[in-house]
């Protein structure tokens, strides 16, 4: 039996912090776009519909920062329960800050 | 039996969605069991979630740009307009959050889960997040789906008094 470990991969560590990064930033786009009427021309133009765009910065946004990420050594020098921490609580603000911005909108 | 392509893109949609949620429900139950014998499956069932989650994303987002305008309107005219100024505005966007989510779920369980307690926290975590906000979209697709219904009914209704 091994004895239980207590650390992420880097790749891990990386790419949830890249996952937690680009739920904030998926939310702050959102409610950008929808107060200033430019950068949503802007991002219409890029992929056809500004939605479009939206999710293919995402993508970018998270595979590139996690790639960054995981070749420092920055991430790895937090705590995994941060890292989890962080994730989650992203998350739910990025989640609850969409619904209430449509709701008050 | 008449079923258009609008019909069978928004379906397909729905469906690798749940197949999405459900997958994630399955990464959880064998993360909660993490052992060296089900490493290779629990793998596999995070692949599945991606999979299915970027299957919803490009079906969606076709319906989206394709079909959804005539029923955005219909819903504006009709008397649950928030079915789309709230509801469906929150799903499009919690959505990339769901598929971002997804993506990272296979990396996160590459880890050794069975002899490393922190990589088991951040699979349930994310499987549960995957979970979670997978059951509010389709949620939300079901009150966006009932603020089209009730716009129909209402102007069958109007048209039927006249």
């Amino acid at each position: 039996m091994t004895a239980d470990s207590e650390t992420l991969s880097p790749a891990s560590a990386a790419f949830g912090t890249a996952a937690a990064v680009t739920a904030l930033f998926n939310t702050a786009l959102a409610c950008a776009k929808d107060a200033y009427c430019p950068l949503q021309n802007v991002m219409n133009a890029i992929a056809g519909h500004n939605w479009t765009t939206q999710g293919l910065a995402d993508v970018v946004l998270f595979a590139g920062l996690g790639l960054i990420l995981s070749r420092t050594r920055m991430v790895r020098a937090i705590r995994p329960d941060r890292v989890i921490l962080f994730l989650f609580a992203a998350v739910a603000v990025a989640g609850v800050g969409l619904f209430a911005w449509y709701a008050v909108y | 039996m008449n079923i258009t392509i609008n019909d069978a893109v928004l379906l397909a949609h729905a469906t690798f969605g749940v197949l999405g949620t459900v997958s994630a429900v399955w990464v959880f139950v064998e993360a909660l069991n993490a052992r060296e014998e089900n490493a290779q499956r629990t793998q596999t069932a995070a692949l599945a979630v991606a999979i299915f989650m970027v299957a919803a994303w490009i079906f969606g987002g076709y319906w989206y740009l394709h079909f959804y305008p005539v029923e955005r309107a219909l819903i504006l005219k009709g008397p649950w307009p928030f079915a789309h100024n709230l509801f469906m505005e929150t799903k499009e966007h919690l959505f990339l959050m769901t598929l971002i989510l997804s993506l990272y779920l296979p990396i996160a369980a590459r880890d050794r889960l069975y002899a490393n307690a922190a990589a088991r926290r951040m699979v349930l975590c994310v499987a549960v997040l995957v979970v979670l906000t997978g059951l509010s979209i389709e949620g939300a697709g079901a009150i966006i789906d009932h603020g089209v219904k009730i716009a129909l009914l209402r102007s069958a209704v109007t048209g039927a008094a006249k």
